[in-house]
């Protein structure tokens, strides 16, 4: 094994030299610890209510696999571009980024995605289960029944949504305004759900009368017909405010006429706001009153932002107390109010009327917009019984046939994520009733779980087997920074203050190819592996073998050191013991 | 053309000029500035060079032999804690006869700590297998370093330029810069006689059984040997080109001392200055400034100190429970030597104290006044 130096030289070099391969030292012997490639959940896939491979989708999209990402969003979530413009995105607010500079852009990203599957009218080939010859009639064409459509339709049944109104959309097409949601987007994302086979039948309002008369023509009934009736203020002079759903219902059906003078927007939720901020828009100067403090709106946080920004004035902690007509105006009489120190169920303040203390309001117009309610009794989920089963997003019931209730009128948070959510649990549910009974729906929902839940994902479901990832979530800890640097969020055009006064044109536009690569590239890819290679390059053992894609641990030389799940930067590896 | 340099910049400008290819070091004081203006010269496109970024000393000289075993010339630099660091691969390199050169610039080992001269840490590597070369001043070092590399690469082993902490690495001197021209005709490039080659794998520096480890053992001290031959051929060549000479040890008014004095490094020049002074005084003085420490010039020690009375040792170092380490060596040289002079051993300028002129003439009276040594080592300068 020792050679003498091939050329005599003055100066002997006398040295050890083999050309022995080392591979006879199977080093893999030493090793009492072993790395496994072991996938985890991405904190912002279980935030998100329809359970997105959020951690994948911004890989692919920074590889530039566009096809691929909009494939593994439309496997959860059959909305993307309205999602990434509406969505009250809790991803990013639990997104690991968040500690180290600012959450990722999720929401910007999704919307790019959405947005260049429908421009490039890419053709998506998603995973379906062959028909099985049932058909389900669907209540109402608004997210949550389109998305229960989609996803049955994915499972193999034949679907049937009607709705009342001319087009579908519920509440993305007749309340959302425009600046936020313009029509071409939903129109597009609902045509994607036809093209899947789903037949929508509009102007046909459904009433208890269809319903039993068309029982016997289908094998389940999906209800997700919304809330359709406002709530009352019980309030002398109620009847000269105008409702705020049917304001914005005008709006959508362009017969909102531009106004000056001030409007009042009573309530505090995500309808009053839409309705302030389209005010705006049409040249009134708004003012919101809320019963509760800022903080308390049940509105999303960065709706009322914007709102503020955009010049509605917001007076917190006055309750209506009677309207009256002055002079061709409307004077709105508000009770001044106050926190008392307790809080309600939900975190806010629970207000009491502070005194006698009361104000005016003198107002060319007044709108309300303090909640809804379904429109029929018959709309409401059944009570408690022992026949329904109560879940996350749905109630199910194993009636002849089967009935299920969904969307708002079952959810806690309305939103749309939540109401795709309620799609996904309905049809999950309902197939797992018809293969395997009942009392099989709740433990084979759980094994479908992101992290710990309550979104469910349909890879899962569809895959039949165990969730393909630990259900660990990965946390800050997890993450090696080494292996990143601050790099500032993002963010997207959006319409100058000034502009959007007379416009209802879109705030915020669309990311570029360029801005969506890096926003993409700072994602961590928490938890999945994203092929940066690290545990090959630092193996010492050259015992990371790369096959094709994939990459393998060569068991006969890995020592177990640990240094490829060291290295990892975003823990898709583990090191466990061996017996 | 003559620059005005700190000892550090001398070091890089040679390392520059001698094209090196591969480089690694971790930072720390007084060595910083040799491996600044190296990175800096690798990232501006100076030098056609990979400059690795390590954690560590160790971690800097595995680099640097695994780029030498891949037959590229390779420089690293270090000091004090980062060459104990380094020690295992200190055995390592020269085992491997890898021709690596390393700047170590000569500073206190901890604790209490200390970044001022003293060459206990180069000193303490002595068994390590590496050539080192002790230098005076910004030329020395500049020229000592382009000499490295043909050193080394003539012999197959590693060599340590080695330089005081401060006096020299932190102080500007006019330094001749030689043209790029020049120095490639003195250094031509690298080329090894073995490396490591992907399309003809093989193993080097593996098992070596008790039947052959001597042998390879013997083959180093071999190619010791013949480094005072080489290294006079080398510098021989240097002369001719750049028309300087320093000699493995330098003799200065040698031949008719009665007492010679043994220094090293930067204390060579203050003592140049204290012999002149003492000769204006009629004292039958003389310097021997020791550049070469390993492979030790048992030769020329014999040569010019066995006429001498007596012989005083200057140890800006010291072996716990032994004694100067410049002294022990020069004791043990001597030893097997038809004459053999006593040798008084001193110890002074640890931690970066200043040896003085004043310092330097008290060893010189002490010993002239003085039959015999009154210890093996005698601390000079020490508080009461």
């Amino acid at each position: 094994m020792t050679t003498e130096p091939k050329h005599a030289e003055k100066i002997s070099l006398f040295i050890s030299r083999s050309n022995i391969s080392t591979e006879i030292n199977k080093t893999g012997t030493w090793r009492f610890v072993r790395p496994k490639y072991h996938e985890k959940t991405a904190p912002c896939s279980a935030a998100c209510p329809a359970g997105e491979d959020i951690a994948r989708i911004e890989m692919l999209s920074n590889q530039g696999r566009y096809q691929d990402a909009a494939e593994t969003i439309l496997l959860e979530n059959p909305f993307p571009s309205v999602c990434g413009r509406v969505c009250f995105h809790p991803c990013e607010t639990v997104c690991n980024r968040a500690g180290f500079d600012d959450p990722v852009a999720i929401h910007a990203l999704e919307r790019f995605i959405g947005d260049i599957a429908i421009r490039d009218e890419l053709t998506l080939k998603l995973k379906k289960f062959p028909e099985n010859g049932k058909t389900v009639c669907i209540v109402g064409a608004g997210p949550s029944g389109l998305a229960a459509g989609h996803f049955l339709s994915q499972l193999g049944y034949s679907c049937d949504i009607y709705e009342a109104r001319s087009e579908p959309g519920g509440i993305l097409r007749w309340g959302i305004p425009r600046y936020r949601l313009p029509d071409d987007v939903v129109a597009s994302e609902i045509e994607r759900i036809k093209k899947t086979g789903v037949k929508i039948i509009c102007n046909t309002p459904v009433t208890q009368n269809f319903l039993q008369d068309v029982k016997d023509r289908y094998h389940a009934l999906f209800i997700g017909c919304g809330h359709g009736r406002s709530l009352k203020m019980n309030i002398p002079g109620e009847t000269m405010a105008f409702d705020g759903l049917e304001f914005l219902n005008l709006l959508r059906k362009g017969k909102a006429v531009p106004s000056n003078g001030t409007v009042a927007v009573i309530g505090g939720g995500n309808t009053a706001i839409d309705v302030a901020r389209s005010l705006v828009r049409l040249g009134a100067t708004t003012t919101l009153v809320y019963r509760r403090r800022k903080q308390d709106m049940p509105a999303f946080k960065d709706e009322v932002e914007m709102a503020d920004k955009e010049g509605v004035r917001i007076v917190e902690l006055v309750s209506p107390l009677g309207i009256n007509e002055d002079d061709g105006e409307y004077v709105l009489s508000l009770q001044r109010m106050r926190t008392s120190g307790m809080e309600t169920g939900r975190g806010r303040a629970r207000v009491i009327p502070d005194g006698q203390i009361t104000q005016h309001l003198r107002v060319r117009k007044i709108i309300v917009a303090i909640g809804a309610e379904p429109s029929a009794p018959w709309q409401f989920p059944s009570h408690k019984n022992a026949e329904t089963l109560y879940l996350s997003h749905c109630t199910f019931t194993a009636s002849e046939p089967p009935l299920l209730f969904g969307g708002d009128l079952t959810n806690t948070t309305k939103s749309v994520a939540d109401a795709v959510a309620s799609g996904k649990q309905a049809a999950m549910a309902l197939d797992i009733f018809f293969k395997q009974g009942k009392h099989a729906i709740t433990d084979r929902l759980n094994s479908c779980l992101v992290g710990n839940g309550p979104a469910l994902s349909m890879e899962c479901y569809m895959e039949k087997k165990p969730w393909v990832r630990n259900p660990h979530i990965v946390s800050h800890d997890d993450i090696n920074l080494d292996y990143f640097s601050q790099t500032p969020r993002v963010e997207s055009e959006s319409l100058a203050i000034n502009k959007r006064m007379n416009s209802f044109d879109e705030i915020e536009a669309t990311f570029t190819i360029n801005q969506a690569m890096k926003e993409t590239r700072r994602c961590f890819n928490c938890g999945i592996c994203n092929a940066c290679d690290n545990c090959r390059i630092f193996c010492p053992e050259i015992a990371v073998i790369l096959q094709g894609a994939k990459r393998q641990i060569n068991l006969d030389y890995c020592k177990g050191c640990g240094i490829c799940v060291f290295e990892c930067p975003r823990s898709a590896m583990d090191l466990e013991e061996e017996l | 053309m003559k620059h005005v340099l700190e000892g550090s910049h001398a070091v890089s400008e040679a390392v520059r000029l001698a094209k090196v290819q591969v480089m690694s070091a971790y930072p720390i004081t007084p060595q910083t500035h040799i491996v600044e203006a190296l990175s800096e010269y690798c990232s501006d496109g100076t030098m056609n060079a990979r400059f690795l970024c390590v954690e560590s000393e160790h971690s800097a000289m595995a680099a640097v032999i695994g780029a030498s075993s891949a037959g590229v010339r390779t420089f690293t630099a270090t000091s004090s804690q980062g060459l104990a660091l380094m020690h295992e691969l200190l055995h390592w390199s020269s085992a491997a006869r890898l021709p690596i050169v390393m700047a170590e610039v000569n500073r206190a080992l901890a604790p209490g700590w200390n970044i001022w001269m003293d060459q206990t840490d180069s000193l303490a590597q002595r068994d390590t297998g590496w050539i080192q070369l002790y230098c005076e001043d910004g030329q020395e070092v500049f020229d000592t370093t382009l000499q490295a590399y043909r050193l080394a690469e003539t012999v197959n082993l590693p060599v340590m330029v080695v330089l005081d902490a401060f006096f020299l690495s932190h102080t500007f001197e006019p330094v001749d810069i030689p043209d790029q021209e020049l120095v490639d005709r003195f250094l031509p490039p690298f080329s090894p006689r073995i490396a490591l080659d992907t399309s003809d794998p093989f193993a080097m520096g593996q098992m070596a059984p008790p039947n052959i480890y001597m042998e390879m053992r013997h083959d180093i001290q071999k190619a010791m040997e013949q480094v005072s031959d080489i290294f006079a051929k080398v510098e021989e060549e240097f002369t001719e080109i750049f028309g300087r000479t320093y000699g493995m040890v330098e003799k200065v008014f040698c031949d008719d001392a009665q007492i010679i004095m043994i220094t090293t490094g930067t204390a060579a020049s203050t003592c140049r200055k204290v012999i002149s002074d003492l000769r204006s005084q009629g004292e039958k003085v003389g310097m021997l400034k020791l550049k070469m420490f390993r492979p030790f010039p048992t030769d020329l020690i014999r040569e010019h100190l066995s006429h001498v009375q007596k012989i005083a040792v200057v140890d800006r170092n010291f072996s716990f429970g032994a004694s100067g380490i410049f002294a022990q060596e020069i004791r043990a040289a001597l030893y097997n030597n038809h004459s053999h002079p006593p040798v008084f051993g001193y110890i002074t300028g640890l931690g970066g104290r200043d040896v003085t002129p004043e310092i330097l003439s008290e060893i010189y009276w002490k010993t002239k006044n003085s039959t015999a040594p009154e210890d093996e080592s005698v601390w000079v300068g020490l508080m009461d």
